[in-house]
């Protein structure tokens, strides 16, 4: 038992508590002076008119005129100073697998299809007090289940990127490429400008992929740092609620808010653990720095790894350009940047479909059709009414991973692969407690016996970040991934980089990191930190951010 | 210990906090640590060791031994349901008790309810089990349209405790003294109800039901009689409800048993078990056993195979039936639960509940007979009663003997009520009325008959103290001896041959001038005085009060003044 694993605190390491909070001012409004709400709602309304036939990025959407009255509200409110938040009147799109009481809550199921929700999700309770406007409900794969978002009872959502400022029939022209997935539809109308940011979920990379492939920052924090009360189960051990934005900084904000104690989900940190793991995390020590240097250089101090291990024979070479860039941008900044290693990685994809497919398998258990969604007209007895229900509820990706689960799990061989699975995903978490120079807060863990914990931590051989590319590739053509010509296995190798960090349940972040030089589309890069320390993933994803800017406009001048 | 970086999330469900364990589970079953709960034992709670019951008992035919263990699931007395705060109910119009979560609405989670914990884990103290500091819930998964989930969440891996026992002896109705071990006990849902054919061919589903608390309490395979077993489930009964725990009813549905029968020739290899399910009383349970007995036997001197299977019990006709065998029992696919951490009880808390028990059965019954030296039948009758245990000792306490508080109790208050169909309370008659009546009667103010025709009134409504009903009716017994006197002048002289046949020896006659007396009086006469007085004038020696005529009366004051002695 992992809990019963004693050990002795150091003495050497004194915990401070981090006054994040009064870094940043509360009400720094997203609005520019020049903008209100319902100048960017509108501007939000003509994108949806514009691109979401093409895009297919929203499934369900807010009335506009429910849309334009709340944004006059917020005005309002703007105008007379009392605001309720940063985000008050910013229009959000919601992944179609969160509850809403507004709106279906289908998860891109035909299982779901009429399904609304009687209770709206903690998530975006808290936006809403925020402030939110709810723009509608985004394209999703079934149930979370995909890459490409393209197993959606809705039809595939569809990369927005080079569509922006061309007419109908020059996007006609296109072969549309794949937004990513699951969060796809979430990702897509963030890059199309249909709503200020969107919310996604993330149970392996479902919200860092569509990113990085739609050239927004897709962020996943902690496990149970927000609640997943109303988000409906993927796989309850790996899923997080993650953002689709078009800045870290909008990341940031919208993180804030959503980050809070939620008695309804057991999984969710209380305040008292959220104030401890912000007492282990120490700020790094700039004393031997010159105040010249602080200003110039914003990672000073900061050690980022690069695991080797995710230098997989697979990667584009554009991928490895990119990646090699960001190591240079983070060195520009003053960052020490290491070779590390994870060496279980090349596991993590295996453990990861056992225990989501497992886990999925238990969780869809609940679709019978009897007390909501839909039910087989063939039900003339018990089992029948099952099979039918179920046989027409359930899309092509979700059967099959409902079947792998539900093997995974049979007594005969839970113990070869589901126990096997989990010590697999334990000795990742420990490859990332083994390279990262803070501890794991909730576990305790450094990953090995803590005198050598000391002795790396003085060599300086731990790091406080990750950089990793997202993808293997850009986007690929929606062609290449529907039907049935992708090996299912093939498909798994979209996750690799994102796996660790979800099985691990630290926090991560793809940023876009410029576009690539062979085919423009955009790519991004990840960052990830040790769990609770998501102020270090902001802190380093801010540089890529910078430089990708630059990168990006730079390439796209070039063609 | 003290260690910093497991942080426990506490979670508001009520005036204390769940503790949980964030770290991540690993293994489903890792190695238990014991908690010191043991070492929380009561030293008033100690029973004594008795002798081990002989190795080999209760064969069948001389040779078969038949091995018995229980799966006992107790309803959870708790006001809300085990992961939801939808309220439990009995009989309540059809789904009208049904959340989200119990409903297994997408996109929601269990949330653990404190009072079961805290009633589960008073419960296993009390059946002097193991009260893990660390135990997880799990997933046991199974389709069927009473199951919302299409999961039970139960506790297969780490259960909240194991190794318990329950002992039974000759005061529970058994020949020797057996000690049944409890493997575990261990929380979970119970499942909604299915009703079939209400509608013919249509199967209803109510949902009322699920979600709500069980324990499920498994016994060692240490019975060897249906006997024992049916003691067993008493016993189990009496606990459940001393703790408040479970009503415990097995008719209603709140108590529910299975049981693992096998036999096996003495000295031989244990046979396969046959698991009995749906008994719904402890008839069945017991005849259900016999019943299995029987034809495992016949089985095995027939020589026909007897398989691991799961059978039912026909009422009608008294025998067993195969439902289903072991090829085709159901995988389950346990899964550890991924949306509860572990859930931590630290040793406190554990303390803070051991505290909170209430006297346990075993221990009140040993008490009660010694301290008020009452027959084992007359405490079997106190405490088969809700709250008539506490009732008999706020009358005791306020003076009367025990003694004369059982007769009224039992006999006279218990049996009334009984013959009207009125369940005991504590509130039909009040403790104070009782205690007046009984001082009424004792202190000779009026006869016992008397005292039963008040008895009468205050069950029927009258709120009054005794001595108020005997004054307003003027039930006062004559304790005048001029008017005694007279009476039993009167009637001697009515009755000189009577009187001659007393003065030669015949003594007994004189209960019928006691009687004819008291009959006269309307009851108000004092039956010793008038004996006295009888004796008297006939010229008898005088007796002494306790060898008196039987009367309740007198046999109370000589209980009284033996207690005075003490």
């Amino acid at each position: 038992m992992l809990s019963s694993a004693s050990f002795i605190r150091p003495s050497s390491i004194r915990t401070r508590p981090l006054r994040r909070h009064a870094a940043r001012s509360l009400v720094t409004s997203i609005f520019s002076k020049t903008s209100t709400p319902t100048a960017e709602a509108e501007g939000c309304l003509k994108n949806i008119a514009k691109y979401n036939q093409y895009t297919n990025a929203f499934v369900d959407l807010t009335q506009p005129d429910h849309i334009r009255s709340q944004a006059a509200e917020a005005t309002r409110r703007w105008e007379s100073e009392a605001a309720k938040s940063a985000v008050d009147g910013a229009v959000m799109g919601y992944k179609m697998n969160f509850c809403t009481s507004d709106l279906r809550t289908t998860c891109s199921s035909a299982m779901l299809e009429n399904f609304k929700a009687p209770y709206t999700a903690t998530a975006i309770e808290l936006l809403e007090k925020a402030g939110v406007i709810m723009g509608g409900k985004t394209n999703m794969d079934e149930f979370g289940m995909g890459s490409h978002n393209v197993y959606s009872h809705a039809g595939p959502a569809r990369n927005p990127f080079k569509i922006i400022d061309r007419s109908p029939d020059e996007t006609k022209e296109l072969e549309a490429r794949s937004a990513g997935g699951s969060s796809g539809g979430s990702a897509a109308a963030v890059a199309s400008n249909m709503c200020f940011a969107a919310l996604g979920s993330d149970t392996g990379g479902s919200v860092r992929l569509p990113a990085s492939y739609c050239g927004v920052v897709g962020f996943k924090p902690s496990y149970g740092r927000i609640s997943r009360w109303g988000l409906v189960a993927y796989a309850s051990s790996l899923d997080t609620v993650g953002t689709l934005t078009k800045t870290v900084d909008d990341a940031q904000t919208i993180y804030d808010i959503m980050a809070k104690e939620d008695p309804k989900d057991s999984t969710c940190l209380t305040e008292r653990q959220r104030k401890a793991i912000a007492d282990t995390i120490n700020p790094i020590d700039l004393t031997k720095f010159s105040d010249q240097e602080v200003k110039t250089k914003p990672l000073l101090g900061v050690r980022v790894g690069i695991p080797q291990e995710f230098n997989v024979a697979e990667l584009a070479p554009a991928t490895k350009d990119l990646w090699r860039r960001g190591i240079q941008a983070l060195k520009d900044a003053g960052a020490v940047v290491i070779p590390v290693s994870l060496p279980n990685t090349k596991l993590a994809v295996g453990a990861y479909f056992t225990l989501a497919t497992a886990e999925a398998s238990s969780n869809l258990q609940r679709y019978d059709g009897i007390r909501y969604g839909h039910q087989s007209d063939k039900n003339d007895e018990k089992d029948a009414l099952y099979t039918h229900t179920r046989m027409e509820g359930f899309g092509k990706e979700v059967k099959r991973r409902i079947l792998l689960g539900t093997y995974v799990l049979t007594s005969g061989s839970f113990d070869n692969f589901f126990l096997r699975a989990q010590k697999i995903r334990q000795m990742v978490r420990n490859d990332f407690d083994r390279v990262f120079s803070r501890r794991n807060a909730i576990t305790g863990s450094c990953g090995n016996l803590v005198e050598d914990f000391e002795n790396d931590n003085s060599t300086a051989t731990r790091v406080h970040a990750l950089l990793t590319p997202v993808a293997v590739s850009t986007a690929p053509k929606l062609k290449d991934v529907i039907g049935d010509q992708i090996d299912p296995v093939d498909a798994f190798l979209d996750d690799i980089f994102t796996i660790p960090a979800s099985l691990a349940g630290i926090p991560s972040m793809s940023v876009p990191f410029g576009t690539c030089t062979k085919d423009g589309f955009p790519m991004g890069l990840q960052v990830m930190s040790q769990y609770g320390d998501e102020e270090m993933v902001f802190k380093v994803a801010k540089v890529i951010e910078e430089k990708g800017k630059g990168m990006c406009s730079e390439k796209q001048g070039e063609q | 210990m003290m260690r910093p970086w497991l942080l426990r999330a506490q979670q508001a469900t009520g005036t204390r906090r769940l503790s949980y364990d964030h770290t991540p589970r690993i293994q489903p079953c890792g190695i238990r640590t014991l908690t010191t709960a043991h070492s929380l034992h009561h030293p008033q709670q100690q029973r004594p060791v008795h002798a081990a019951p002989p190795p080999t008992r209760n064969l069948v035919k001389g040779r078969w031994e038949p091995i018995i263990g229980l799966e006992i699931h107790a309803q959870i007395k708790s006001n809300t349901k085990l992961f939801s705060d939808g309220q439990t109910s009995f009989n309540a119009p059809t789904n009208t008790h049904v959340t989200l979560i119990d409903a297994a609405y997408p996109g929601t989670l269990p949330q653990l309810s404190q009072e079961c914990v805290d009633l589960a884990v008073k419960t296993s103290l009390a059946l002097d089990a193991h009260v893990y500091p660390v135990s997880s819930f799990d997933r046991k998964h199974y389709f069927y349209p009473d199951l919302p989930q299409g999961y039970q969440i139960t506790q297969h891996y780490e259960p909240l405790a194991q190794n318990g026992k329950i002992e039974l002896s000759p005061l529970d109705g058994l020949d020797y003294h057996l000690t049944v071990g409890i493997e575990q006990l261990q929380l979970e849902q119970d499942t909604g109800k299915s009703l079939h054919d209400v509608y013919p061919g249509l199967t209803l589903l109510d949902f009322n039901r699920a979600g709500t608390g069980l324990m499920e309490i498994v016994t060692k395979p240490d019975l060897r009689s249906s006997k024992e077993a049916g003691i067993l489930v008493k016993k189990l009964q009496a606990l459940l409800r001393a703790i408040n725990s479970s009503d415990g009813n097995m008719d209603e549905g709140s108590m529910r048993c299975d049981v693992n029968v096998s036999v096996h020739e003495v000295g031989k290899a244990y046979g396969e078990r046959s698991e009995l399910k749906n008994l719904n009383s402890i008839k069945s349970v017991v005849d259900a056993i016999d019943a299995e007995i029987a034809r495992q036997i016949e089985a095995y001197e027939s020589n026909e195979p007897v398989t691991q299977e799961t059978r039912g019990f026909d009422v009608s006709t008294g025998t067993t039936f195969r439902i289903r065998s072991k090829e085709s029992a159901p995988d389950y696919r346990y899964m550890p639960e991924p949306d509860l951490p572990r859930l931590v009880l630290d040793l406190a808390t554990i303390r803070a509940l051991k505290a909170q028990l209430p006297e346990l059965p075993d221990v009140q019954r040993e008490r009660i007979m010694s301290q008020y030296d009452l027959s084992l039948i007359e405490t079997r009758t106190l405490m088969g009663e809700d709250g008539m245990v506490e009732y008999f000792e706020s009358v005791v306490s306020k003076g009367p003997s025990a003694k004369s508080v059982i007769t009224w109790t039992i006999h006279e208050l218990l049996g009334r009520l009984n013959t009207r169909g009125i369940k005991f309370s504590p509130k039909v008659v009040k403790a104070p009325q009782l205690e007046s009546l009984i001082n009424c009667v004792d202190r000779g103010v009026i006869s016992a008959k008397v005292g039963k025709t008040i008895l009468n009134l205050m069950i029927e409504g009258d709120l009054r103290d005794a001595e108020a009903i005997v004054e307003e009716k003027g039930w006062k017994q004559m304790e005048n001896h001029d008017e005694l006197d007279k009476l039993c002048e009167d009637m001697m002289s009515q009755y000189q041959d009577k009187v001659k046949a007393v003065q030669k020896g015949n003594v007994g006659v004189l209960g019928f001038f006691v009687g004819q007396i008291m009959k006269q009086s309307k009851g108000r006469a004092n039956p010793v005085v008038v004996n006295q007085i009888l004796r008297t004038k006939m010229g008898l020696p005088e007796v002494s009060e306790s060898e008196g005529s039987g009367q309740s009366s007198s046999s109370d004051q000589g209980q009284k003044s033996k207690k005075k002695k003490k």
